[in-house]
């Protein structure tokens, strides 16, 4: 055991990882907010039932779903400059990895929390929105002071939970062009010092511990919200 | 006040409405009964524009609309002049009853927040929450939830307060004193159409009652008229069930 592990190797890669994080968070970052934008496109258009559009949508979601996101990442990594290539003319080869996986991240976000907005706004009875017209309200003026509020609070729990998913998800993003988040820095330096093990520790404790964080967040959140129901 | 001509509402091949015609005086209360199906609750939701009349012709006020060609500019003012009750209270559960009943005069009328307040808490008070302002609609019993649905509706003060079924989701016990403050409403002189079911209280506190079958109006006038000397066959059938029942009330 001796070798494989040593605190000491340990408490020397924890401020050699920790600093890796930014790249996870600017990841997490673009991701959930540009994600949760297109997010609430797909779910618009998903209800409005657009014909061609709603099948597009269909083949998207399933796509984004049914398959892993490493995979996707892939394809958009060795995909997107072919494609920018052969229809737009672009060379797209010296953009950095991180933009490759932000889109992958962004475009797997639109479809799972495109989900989660859909089933939202779907649960809200009509009658909220006949409401809101009967006292004299604009269209906008019912979405907002109306809807929105209520599709906030009700999705408050699963999007910490894909929040926390993202967080998770960022791990396989030293696979492409060597991006170094804190899952690349430790496997570099497990591949440099010989010592895989310690580096993997480190990683998995930073994990778990932003994980618990986020999820206190969230729980907070969700208490403070959450009106009272019964 | 509200002069409907030849209202037309199908829903697919389902004719709702066929031809409707009806005039509510202004500060009257008109009570629209009629067995399910009838369209009754369709016609009410047509006035508030919550439901679209395929055809016809609609006066409010002075505001004369072409139904078949009616704009949202229209629709929004009439929205503005007029108040409805939802038959399950439609409160929206995010806010407080104090704010449900402000939300109207704050995003709608732009009145200033202190003053909103004052008057919602007026309104309130007066369908007789006033302890119970700060609760959730969640917290509170259908009877008290539906208080709040008028009192959203009052706040604002309407031409005209549009009833559906403001009683039929609620307990026996509640509906008493839901009724009360629809009294209390038709006692401040303000317009009132009411969509129910409650056949003695109808018979006391409208100026007119309108018979609706199979989409038709088949018979309207003064509740004497309508419960105690009913013209129509479908009237006077309708009515036999309750006609002895009302006696008792009077």
């Amino acid at each position: 055991m001796g070798d494989y592990f040593s605190i000491e190797r340990f408490l020397k890669l924890i401020p050699k990882i920790v600093p890796q994080l930014s790249v996870t968070f600017a990841i997490v970052i673009v991701s959930m907010v540009i994600g949760t934008l297109l997010a609430l496109v797909v779910a618009t258009l998903e209800i409005k039932k657009i014909p061609v559009l709603q099948q597009f949508l269909k083949v998207y979601v399933s796509y984004m779903r049914g398959t892993p996101l490493l995979v996707q990442m892939m394809v958009v990594y060795y995909g997107l400059p072919l494609l920018m290539q052969t229809i737009f003319k672009i060379d797209v080869n010296s953009w950095s990895p991180i933009v490759f996986v932000d889109i992958a991240f962004i475009l797997n976000e639109g479809a799972f929390l495109g989900e989660i907005f859909r089933g939202a706004i779907l649960s809200i009875p009509i009658e909220q929105t006949e409401a809101g017209y009967s006292i004299g309200m604009t269209g906008i003026q019912t979405f907002v002071r109306i809807i929105l509020p209520q599709i906030i609070r009700s999705i408050i729990p699963a999007y910490g939970v894909d929040l926390i998913g993202v967080f998770h998800n960022t791990s396989l993003v030293f696979t492409i062009g060597g991006i170094l988040d804190i899952m690349g820095k430790a496997k570099v330096l497990g591949t440099a010092t010989g010592h895989t093990l310690d580096g993997y520790v480190v990683a998995a404790l930073i994990y778990v511990l932003i994980s618990l964080v986020l999820k206190i967040i969230f729980y907070r959140i969700d208490k403070k919200l959450v009106f009272e129901r019964r | 006040m509200i002069e409907i001509t030849g209202l037309k509402k199908s829903f697919g091949d389902n004719k709702v409405l066929k031809n409707i015609n009806l005039k509510i005086e202004a500060g009257s209360v008109v009570s629209i009964l009629g067995p399910s199906g009838s369209g009754k609750t369709t016609l009410l939701r047509c006035i508030n524009f919550l439901e679209r009349a395929d055809e016809g012709n609609f006066q409010f006020g002075d505001q004369k609309i072409n139904l078949k060609h009616v704009s949202k500019k229209e629709i929004l003012s009439v929205r503005r002049k007029s108040g409805f009750v939802f038959q399950n209270y439609a409160l929206f559960p995010h806010m407080t009853v104090l704010q449900n009943v402000m939300e109207g005069l704050v995003t709608v009328r732009k009145i200033p927040k202190a003053e909103a307040c004052k008057k919602a808490e007026d309104t309130i008070k007066w369908v007789g929450l006033a302890d119970r302002k700060d609760y959730y609609p969640s917290q509170l019993s259908g009877g008290q939830q539906q208080r709040v649905g008028i009192a959203r509706a009052v706040a604002l003060n309407p031409e005209v307060i549009l009833f559906d079924e403001p009683t039929s989701a609620l307990d026996p016990e509640l509906v008493g004193e839901t009724l009360d403050v629809i009294k209390k409403v038709a006692q401040t002189g303000i317009t009132m159409i009411i969509v129910t079911h409650e056949m003695a209280f109808a018979e006391r506190i409208s100026d007119k009652v309108v018979f609706m079958d199979g989409g038709v109006v088949v018979e309207e006038g003064s509740p004497r008229d309508i419960f105690v000397n009913p013209k129509e066959e479908r009237t006077q059938k309708f009515l036999s069930r309750f006609i002895q029942k009302d006696m008792y009330y009077i």
